[in-house]
């Protein structure tokens, strides 16, 4: 079975399911270094991402480039209802808020079912068909997300390392009482750094949407999978969020190509919970006991 | 004495509200129903919603249904059985324990259904449900209280398996891909059995539920260098992200779907790499009984109509007809009634026809014509008819 062309689809697989799991993961990390919030509602802030996509690209036809931004925008500033109304009242505050935000996830997604109906759509593929290279199989929209996670990923490391609002963020995060009485607006900067979680989580499930399918119920697996991903890299830790996308996608295509996909996820989970008993705070997220 | 005042007024309130009862409140009779409302079944937990609901809405129109001699309004009781065994277990004993029915309607697919049977036949609950495993009919207690309304894989599965070797000959291998759970473990090695009888060879693989990134099982299936991928018992959500990723990467064998079915929803999933899928379907939108329950559908829902809809109105309509031959409430009468329901014709597909003797020692298994439906130009197209073998 084994063969160069196969062992260089299961590379290309892993690399465009890293791209996806990393999307997915980053808001979602963001949230918990920043405000130590878990966001159990990352799911339904997904779903509202890809109806978003929906309309913006499959109905009103606006071009692709900008639909997906502007589609997790719209999603973005329309959710700071819910900062104000549930989610500022749970910053600092992990356990409540992993329940809490639970409750919200049903909220959202049976609100999606009044509104959507249960049946699954497809948005339309932006650049369908595959492109082929020796033996290889290239889904073109799987290119994309590539590409889009490479520039995601670039842009928030950018965005955290090299301007004064990431500076006042990581502040925050480290100490929020110094960072405010060194003059930072920590309630602005937890109102922003909500506003980019939620961006990036709906702008990544825009293209799951896109890539899988759309429906109030597909929040569920982006939602899992954030939470491996974000355990397996360390919570709150961007860069723990784009290795344990890249090795939880890796792990994925290799050993469900190679020994089926119920080995793959009790390989997964079972590399989870070992990591969780010999390393708690993940490969790349800081021990409790080490937080100021 | 205002106390007695008082005491007297409630008396003659009570005595009045209890005298003015019988001719006021309604009789109204719960009729029970589970299937997903939640996840990837979602689609065929509406489907039986609403078949069930148009059915009861048409005898509430007319004043109810006669049982005996008294009309009774009935009223769905529906609860989500979330395509699991223990979701479908909870949701029999809360419409038994609870609502109090004794009549359920499904639950939908193997796990729900047999955890749902191990409560009803105990609690000598009426059930007509779906469900591929065997066992759901062959159980211990001699499936005393349970009907299946719907065609499984041991029906259809010989029938349908004999037409695509007949109608594609140069297929040799077939890749049958399913869940791994009561569903996928029951369905995919008896269909395996069925193919190979007919001389395919087949290659097996199974999933989690809820997967939704089959990329690396489709590379996995190509490198077996199948001909053909059927999609069986997988929900509408799996099958469409199936055919949808097998298409993205790269395989151009004929994908059909012995189960399901679930045409409308796999074309809205898949898109234009729908195009050539064959399927089961169990309504022909082209026959007039069918599109005038399209039109009384579309006049209270909007959007896909899923095809198990007509089929859950069909069955709810043999529980009424069981109900108003039973005369009355009277769980084993209309047990009975059920069981002597062959030749009664419910409207959408022909005579009531009772089998499954042969396979699961008990005549409880409704036998229902079928049709082989593919996509062409976009559009659902029936190919073919064809009729289950009896058993």
């Amino acid at each position: 079975m084994l063969s160069p062309v196969l062992l260089g689809q299961v590379l290309v697989n892993g690399l465009s399911l890293s791209a996806i799991y990393v999307l997915i993961a980053l808001g979602f990390t963001l949230l918990f270094g920043i405000m130590r919030v878990v966001n159990f509602a990352h799911g339904a802030f997904a779903m509202l991402g890809g109806y978003a996509l929906f309309y913006l690209y499959g109905v009103f036809k606006l071009p692709y480039v900008l639909a997906v931004p502007l589609g997790a925008a719209i999603v973005a500033v329309a959710s700071l209802v819910l900062e104000f109304l549930v989610f500022r009242w749970f910053y600092q505050k992990m356990l409540q808020s992993m329940i809490g935000l639970l409750g919200l996830n049903l909220a959202i997604e049976f609100s999606a079912v009044l509104v959507w109906d249960v049946y699954q759509r497809s948005i339309p593929p932006a650049f369908p068909g595959v492109i082929r290279l020796g033996g290889l199989i290239l889904p073109a929209d799987r290119l994309m997300v590539i590409g889009i996670a490479l520039v995601v990923l670039a842009a928030f490391w950018l965005f955290m390392r090299r301007t004064r609002y990431g500076l006042a963020m990581r502040a925050a995060a480290q100490d929020v009482e110094i960072a405010q009485s060194q003059g930072i607006d920590t309630r602005f900067v937890y109102r922003l750094a909500f506003v980019i979680a939620i961006f990036m989580a709906a702008l990544a499930g825009g293209l799951y949407a896109q890539i899988y399918s759309l429906s109030p119920f597909m929040g569920d697996r982006p939602l899992l999978v954030a939470f491996v991903v974000v355990i397996l890299g360390g919570m709150g830790s961007i860069p723990g969020a784009a290795l344990g996308g890249v090795i939880l996608g890796f792990t994925e295509s290799f050993l469900s190509t190679f020994y089926g996909a119920s080995v793959s996820s009790f390989v997964s989970f079972g590399v989870v919970i070992l990591l969780l008993i010999v390393r708690p705070w993940g490969l790349l997220g800081t021990p409790e006991s080490l937080r100021p | 004495m205002q106390r007695r005042t008082f005491a007297k007024m409630l008396a003659a309130t009570a005595l009045a509200g209890g005298g003015m009862a019988p001719a006021l409140a309604a009789e109204e009779l719960k009729i029970g129903a589970i299937g997903p409302l939640s996840g990837g079944g979602t689609a065929w937990g509406l489907a039986l919603q609403r078949g069930v609901q148009l059915a009861i809405d048409k005898a509430n129109a007319v004043g109810g249904l006669k049982i005996g001699n008294t009309p009774r309004k009935l009223r769905l009781a529906m609860v989500d059985g979330q395509y699991s065994a223990t979701g479908g277990r909870t949701a029999a004993e809360r419409l038994i324990n609870l609502e109090k029915v004794k009549y359920i309607i499904g639950p939908i697919g193997s796990p729900a259904s047999l955890g749902a049977v191990s409560v009803t036949n105990a609690a000598k609950v009426l059930m007509l449900s779906d469900g591929f495993n065997p066992n759901i009919l062959k159980n211990d207690a001699n499936a005393a209280y349970n009907f299946r309304v719907m065609n499984t894989n041991h029906e259809f599965g010989p029938s349908m398996i004999k037409w695509f070797r007949e109608h594609y000959p140069q297929v040799k291998k077939v890749a049958l891909v399913g869940t791994n759970d009561a569903t996928g473990q029951s369905v995919l090695p008896a269909l395996a059995k069925v193919y190979a009888a007919s001389g395919f060879e087949t290659w097996i693989e199974m999933f989690d539920r809820g997967t939704q990134e089959f990329t690396p099982l489709m590379t996995r299936m190509m490198a077996q260098h199948v001909d053909a991928l059927d999609l069986n018992s997988n929900s509408p959500g799996d099958a469409g992200l199936l055919l949808k990723q097998a298409r993205q990467t790269g395989f151009k064998g004929k994908i059909w779907q012995i189960g399901g079915p679930s045409v409308e929803e796999i074309m809205q999933v898949g898109g234009p790499l729908a195009e050539g899928f064959l399927s089961l379907e169990i309504f022909n939108p082209g026959d007039p009984a069918f599109q005038k329950f399209i039109a009384i559908y579309h006049a209270k829902w909007s959007g896909v109509m899923n095809s198990q809809t007509p089929l859950w109105n069909n069955a709810a309509e043999m529980l009424f007809e069981a109900l108003r031959r039973a005369g009355s409430p009277d769980v084993d009468k209309v047990r009975d009634a059920v069981e002597h329901l062959g030749g009664y014709d419910p409207g959408l597909y022909g005579p009531v026809v009772w089998g499954g003797m042969a396979e699961y020692g008990v005549n409880h298994q409704q036998l229902l014509p079928f049709w082989i439906a593919e996509v062409k130009n976009g559009k659902e197209v029936i190919v073919d008819t064809v009729t289950p073998e009896k058993g």
